[in-house]
């Protein structure tokens, strides 16, 4: 079975306007690499769908073995104006942790 | 002179716990205990109330609060700061003056610091040249929306704060300052910090702590990935920091408290609502968050040091809220067997409803709750059968009128719709506030400080 970043990473997300984040935490220094190798702009884009519409970016916090995603376009024009019951992209953070890990 | 601030997040938002304030209040040894109230359209919300009253468009929340401990942090020599005055701190101020008076409370100095609301003057500031351009898409179109505009408040630095503490404040209760600035502002008084070049390592150092402490239990298990894990949330301790004048920290939380503070309950905060990690640009500063160092240093003890940051922008967010039409949405829960061919069929005729009533919408939404609702397209499709599927559907049009027609086209099949199907009670048309983030210039934004004396 390939493994999942659920069973690698813990991860937070929020909101600002209509842009959502997702912070993603190594569980063990030594599984960073491969969040680098797994979490990619084209993968987020192509897991995500229509929910996230616009460009996507990855930051790396190398000091403590952590990502960040940053999804524009990503909340259905932000919290108060969104469609979406999860107003502020508290859930899409769980949504990565469906992403295969790249080996 | 102290090296060594003691500061507790009391609230990490409006309708956070009291209890776990006043326990760190009571114990914790605090010099300083601050308060986040604010969400991005919070003032639009009480911009409207003080429309229709004057006295109102505080945080009422923040005012029980500060009135709840304001006897006790005398007594404990713990100073509260907040933004929980909204758009109207003086207002909140007095209140709480007037509670203090009532009480035969004496010698107690309460500070309203405001400047932030600039709903009055978006035409002074079109007229200067200020062209509003939106933050994030770009759009410079902003007249479009000016007649709608509800809110326009600036997220401004900590120096009202600063001016309030250096007068004596034992209470500062301000608009909306960015939401580390309570914790900035009480970092930057203690030690005479200035905004300057030569502290921008040590303004960076207080910013990422604010950012850390800012949603209270964030850092201390609270939305944890490892909630599962975390101990008597439901009697959680609020993170408190230990702020050393050279610009290192340490996190912990009080003892016999519910949550844990360790490394990755405080990198979990650190990433939280962030872009670059490198510029988490704030009216006090920029921090980067990518030179700290994170080590644990006790039982619910984590060490922060390595921490830096540049010289604060020179302009400063602007969030515009504007009103933009109405949201109508609706719920229903149908039961096995074959819930989501049930709930999927509800679908339709919800739609043929729809038609039926000449409902006009600009955006409309279908979710299968249980399916899809939350991780949307990244959520695959159901392995075995559901044991009961919700439908829910959200329509954004111009009109409560129109919106209203999503609540009784709902309505409408409780008769027409599935056996067995559950509604619960019908929700309200709500209006929604959209946000038009921009910048202003610094300069324009001076902040005021009234100070009352009972």
């Amino acid at each position: 079975m390939a493994r999942l970043l659920r069973d690698i990473a813990y991860v937070r997300s929020g909101d600002k306007g209509d842009v959502v984040n997702v912070g993603v935490i190594a569980r063990q220094p030594g599984d960073y690499a491969a969040l680098l190798r797994s979490v990619t702009p084209e993968r987020v884009k192509a897991l995500y769908g229509d929910h996230v519409r616009g460009a996507v970016s990855v930051y790396r916090l190398d000091n403590i073995d952590s990502l960040n995603v940053v999804m524009q376009k990503a909340l259905g024009g932000g919290a108060t104006r969104t469609l979406r019951l999860d107003q502020t992209g508290k859930a899409l953070g769980s949504a990565l942790l469906r992403l295969e890990v790249v080996e | 002179m102290k090296d060594v601030v003691r500061l507790g997040s009391g609230s990490g938002f409006w309708g956070d716990a009291p209890d776990p304030a006043m326990e760190l209040l009571d114990r914790g040894g605090l010099d300083y205990l601050c308060f986040d109230f604010l969400a991005e359209l919070t003032m639009a919300l009480l911009e409207r109330q003080r429309r229709k009253d004057k006295t109102a468009g505080y945080v009422p929340d923040a005012v029980t609060m500060m009135i709840d401990m304001m006897a006790l942090a005398k007594a404990r020599g713990t100073r509260l700061i907040s933004n929980g005055g909204g758009v109207n701190p003086r207002a909140a101020a007095e209140r709480i003056a007037a509670a203090a008076r009532a009480r035969g409370l004496r010698g107690l100095r309460i500070a309203a610091v405001d400047g932030d609301n600039v709903v009055d003057r978006i035409d002074e500031f079109v007229g200067a040249g200020i062209r509003l351009t939106h933050l994030e898409t770009g759009a410079e179109d902003f007249a479009h929306h000016r007649n709608a505009v509800v809110s326009a408040s600036v997220y401004a630095d900590c120096s009202g704060i600063i001016a309030a503490l250096a007068d004596g404040a034992d209470i500062v209760i301000t608009g909306r300052v960015s939401d580390s600035a309570p914790y900035v502002g009480a970092i930057m008084h203690e030690f005479g910090w200035r905004h300057d070049a030569a502290h921008a390592d040590r303004i960076g150092a207080a910013i990422t702590v604010g950012h850390v402490l800012e949603c209270a239990a964030g850092a201390s298990g609270g939305m944890s990935s490892r909630f599962a894990d975390m101990p008597d949330m439901g009697r959680v301790g609020f993170p408190l920091a230990e702020f050393h004048r050279d610009g290192t920290a340490e996190i912990t939380k009080l003892a016999n408290t519910g949550g844990r503070v360790d490394a990755f309950t405080v990198k979990e905060h650190l990433l939280y609502e962030i872009a670059d990690p490198a510029s988490y640009i704030m009216p006090d500063g920029i921090a980067d968050f990518t030179t700290l160092r994170l080590s644990e240093s006790g039982p619910d003890r984590v060490r922060l040091s390595g921490m830096s940051g540049r010289p604060r922008p020179d302009t400063w967010k602007l969030l515009i809220g504007y009103d933009d039409g109405w949201i109508g949405e609706g719920m229903l829960f149908v039961p096995w067997p074959d819930a989501l061919g049930r709930a999927r069929k509800a679908r339709e005729t919800l739609l043929q409803r729809f038609e039926r009533l000449g409902l006009v919408a600009d955006e409309m939404q279908f979710d299968f709750i249980g399916i899809d609702m939350l991780h949307g397209p990244a959520a695959p499709a159901p392995q075995h059968e559901m044991n009961e599927v919700g439908l829910r559907v959200a329509v954004l049009t111009r009109s409560r009128e129109q919106a209203e027609k999503v609540r009784r086209a709902c309505a409408n099949l409780w008769i027409m719709g599935p056996g067995g199907t559950s509604f619960g009670a019908p929700l309200k048309p709500r209006p929604v506030i959209a946000a038009w983030p921009t910048l202003v210039p610094r300069a324009l934004i001076p902040q005021t400080v009234t100070m009352t004396e009972v």
